[in-house]
């Protein structure tokens, strides 16, 4: 008796989460490896088979360099990892400027020979395409940066992103600020929110000249789950980045930076 | 005569400006709306209409049909018209400009070309006036005079331009047409009882000439990579849907699809009478293995190329590109963009593909990881200028000015020179061609990779270039 219910609990958790939230994680997970993050998000990891919007802040708003890095190490994972239906397929990059960089994509852990980039004039076809790509065999992610995202389109590429289990990043680039002022204050229907932004380096060993690469890491929305805050040291010695040891897990205090010395 | 001339014989004489332009685009149209009988037409001068029916003529129930059909069509559209059949093009023109028949319809039986020719002026040589007066000059009127006379004694006297025209008309000299636009290797027609407009029906036609196109060529085992959808209108004019596939294809849902997403962009106008789909490229393609009703084909039969033709057919084909890495140290050249779909992408192949690298291992995409440094993850093309400011000449700017704002930096990395490589044709040693770079990082601390260009020192001061941003 004991046993059956020691079997059963499990199991009407699991089905009780399964109603709660249908759907959000029929096509799996992909961990972060990083416990703190993972334990936030709803079945332990990235929703694979859903739609998720990536930020930047102040200047990276245009440029949307660490947004794309952000990106690019979570597709890298996902697209390695075997358990995933379309494992070996390609990833469909949507973008307007041609200023993604292939190293640097490698660098990060994605492999640039998987990237199909599509280049369109407006924000409307980066959507179009995306959700062609969603419907797409063969494809593993499909990644787009837009501007303007109307939520019955984020709305669209969830469904299609849930029906096919392939997985959809928006990453929201801006060139002016009232654009980004409204558009910020948007909802849309994207599975997780994210925001990621550039912390000073922390010197390598004491030496001089840039250090390792930190990002502070802000889940702003996710359904189904709580938003959290953490700092990410990103080492990239060996080239390789991953997600290593966070440094501490605290609500969004700003650090004051010390003061950091030419380096001579 | 001139138009004062004129309008003194006839007061009431109408008038209109002339407009050859507008007359010459008028026969083009023609001439492609005569593209519903076969694809080799051409206007032919300023008032005609070639058209090479040998091959079609059989699917109009004949020559005659075929010429009753022409002309009650361009009747119903008020063009007044003669149609000529001839065996040859010159024999073709010549009747139907100078032939006294009483109808409008002419056709010359086959192999009977000089007698039917005889009678004419020689005007209808297609000769120019000076030698048309010359030949009357000297009695020959009709082309039957012309017969008789040896050929070299008519082309030092004339020119060999009368002996070319003659023989051609004969059938002696071959004479080729040459049609308007490209000759498809493959043709499927559907024609309508009645105009169609509506948007499902052009759909549904559309369906069925892909599936009698498809069928041609899986008997061929080829596939088609160049498609021209054309739609007839009742007013003469003809809209075209033109498509190319990244591989040939003979999916005819596949095909049907990419004709669906671009039909929006024909206007039927006041109805399609005629469709004719056209395949321009076909190449061999195998049979392929289907999978099973139930079960998915696999990945890599079908791959992705079916997104890459439907994303190109919309976006065009040059938006598409992968990225593939070269030896070399300039930053923009290490890494290229090449148009997708060839050669075929590691997930297309068949066979065990290899997966993507594991953690740790170097030798895989070797070709990527081989810059040492650390390389931005977005790069600009051009490098965007910036104003810096520096302390000592090998010193990164401790101030700089980008896109309208100010970054100071706290740490720096560098420099890292890369020359210009000198062993490449159009590679030069210049100064300006080396350059230092630094990656910066700023109070936010995000960091961005400029570079130096020229050295201090110099008839120019160096000038400081943001190449790209690192995450």
């Amino acid at each position: 008796m004991i046993d059956g219910a020691r079997t059963l609990l499990p199991e009407l958790r699991e089905r009780v989460r399964r109603i709660e939230r249908p759907a959000a994680t029929a096509h799996g997970v992909s961990p972060f490896g990083v416990a703190a993050i993972d334990q936030t998000l709803p079945g332990g990891g990235l929703a694979r088979g859903a739609l998720h919007e990536i930020m930047g802040m102040g200047g990276d708003e245009e440029d949307g360099a660490l947004a794309a890095a952000f990106a690019a190490t979570i597709i890298g994972r996902l697209a390695a990892s075997p358990t995933s239906p379309s494992h070996e397929g390609m990833v469909l990059w949507c973008l307007l400027r041609l200023d993604l960089y292939g190293p640097g994509l490698a660098a990060h852990g994605l492999d640039p020979e998987r990237v199909v980039l599509v280049r369109t004039s407006r924000d409307a076809e980066i959507l179009w395409a995306m959700e062609e790509g969603l419907r797409s065999p063969g494809i593993v992610a499909a990644v787009g940066e837009v501007g303007t995202l109307p939520a019955v389109a984020s709305r669209r590429l969830q469904l299609a992103a849930e029906r096919s289990g392939v997985t959809a990043f928006l990453l929201r680039r801006w060139r002016e600020g009232g654009q980004a002022v409204r558009e910020r204050a948007l909802p849309n229907a994207a599975m997780t929110r994210w925001r990621v932004a550039a912390l000073p380096s922390q010197p390598f060993r004491g030496e001089p000249g840039v250090g390792r690469l930190r990002w502070r890491i802000d889940l702003l929305r996710c359904r189904g789950g709580e938003p959290g805050c953490w700092e990410m040291e990103v080492p990239d010695a060996t080239g390789h980045v991953s997600l290593a040891a966070a440094l501490a897990d605290r609500p969004a205090a700003p650090v004051a930076p010390e003061k950091l010395r030419r380096t001579g | 005569m001139p138009l004062a001339d004129a309008l003194s014989f006839v007061p009431g004489l109408a008038t209109a400006l002339a407009e050859p332009a507008e007359d010459a685009a008028a026969l083009q149209r023609l001439a492609e709306w005569c593209g519903r009988y076969s694809p080799w037409t051409a206007p032919d001068e300023a008032d005609g209409v070639r058209v090479e029916i040998t091959g079609s003529a059989h699917l109009w129930g004949g020559e005659r049909a075929l010429a009753a059909d022409l002309t009650a069509r361009l009747v119903r559209r008020g063009v007044a018209s003669r149609v000529a059949i001839a065996d040859t093009i010159g024999a073709a023109w010549a009747t139907a400009r100078f032939a006294h028949a009483g109808d409008n319809i002419v056709i010359l039986p086959s192999g009977e070309l000089s007698a039917a020719l005889a009678p004419l002026p020689v005007e209808a040589l297609r000769l120019d006036p000076i030698t048309v007066q010359g030949l009357r000059r000297v009695g020959l009127k009709q082309v039957g005079d012309l017969y008789a006379m040896p050929r070299d004694t008519l082309a030092r006297r004339f020119g060999e331009t009368v002996a070319r025209r003659l023989d051609q008309a004969l059938d002696y000299m071959p004479e080729p047409l040459s049609p308007l636009g490209e000759a498809p290797s493959r043709r499927v027609r559907l024609s309508f009882a009645e105009p169609i407009t509506e948007p499902a029906d052009l759909m549904r036609a559309t369906e069925r000439l892909t599936a009698d196109l498809v069928q041609r060529l899986a008997r061929e085992g080829t596939g088609a990579r160049r498609l021209d959808l054309a739609f007839l209108r009742v007013d003469g004019r003809a809209e075209r849907i033109r498509l190319g596939t990244a591989r040939p294809s003979r999916d005819p849902r596949h095909l049907a699809a990419l004709f669906k997403e671009r039909l929006d962009t024909i206007d039927p106008c006041l109805g399609v009478e005629d469709m004719i789909l056209a395949a321009f490229a076909v190449e061999p393609l195998p049979p392929e293995q289907i999978g099973l009703p139930g079960h998915a084909a696999s990945v890599e039969t079908r791959g992705i190329a079916p997104l890459l033709d439907r994303l190109g057919n919309k976006l065009g084909l040059d938006a598409l590109s992968r990225l593939e890495a070269r030896e070399s140290h300039i930053p923009e050249r290490a890494s290229v963009r090449v148009p997708a779909g060839l050669p075929s992408p590691p997930s297309l192949r068949s066979g065990p593909s290899p997966t993507l690298r594991e953690r740790g291992d170097p030798a895989r995409s070797a070709g990527w990881m081989r810059a040492k440094p650390p390389r931005p993850i977005r790069l600009f093309d051009p490098p965007e200028p910036v104003e810096a400011f520096w302390l000592l000449p090998d010193d990164p700017p401790f101030r700089f000015t980008w896109r309208r704002r100010r970054h100071r930096m706290t740490r720096a990395d560098g420099p890292e020179r890369i020359a210009d490589e000198w062993w490449q044709p159009g590679g030069s040693g210049a100064a300006d061609a080396i350059r230092d770079y630094y990656r910066v990082e700023d109070e936010e601390g995000r960091r961005f990779w400029l570079f130096r260009s020229g050295f201090h020192g110099g008839d120019r001061a160096p000038r400081w270039f943001v190449h790209g941003v690192f995450s």
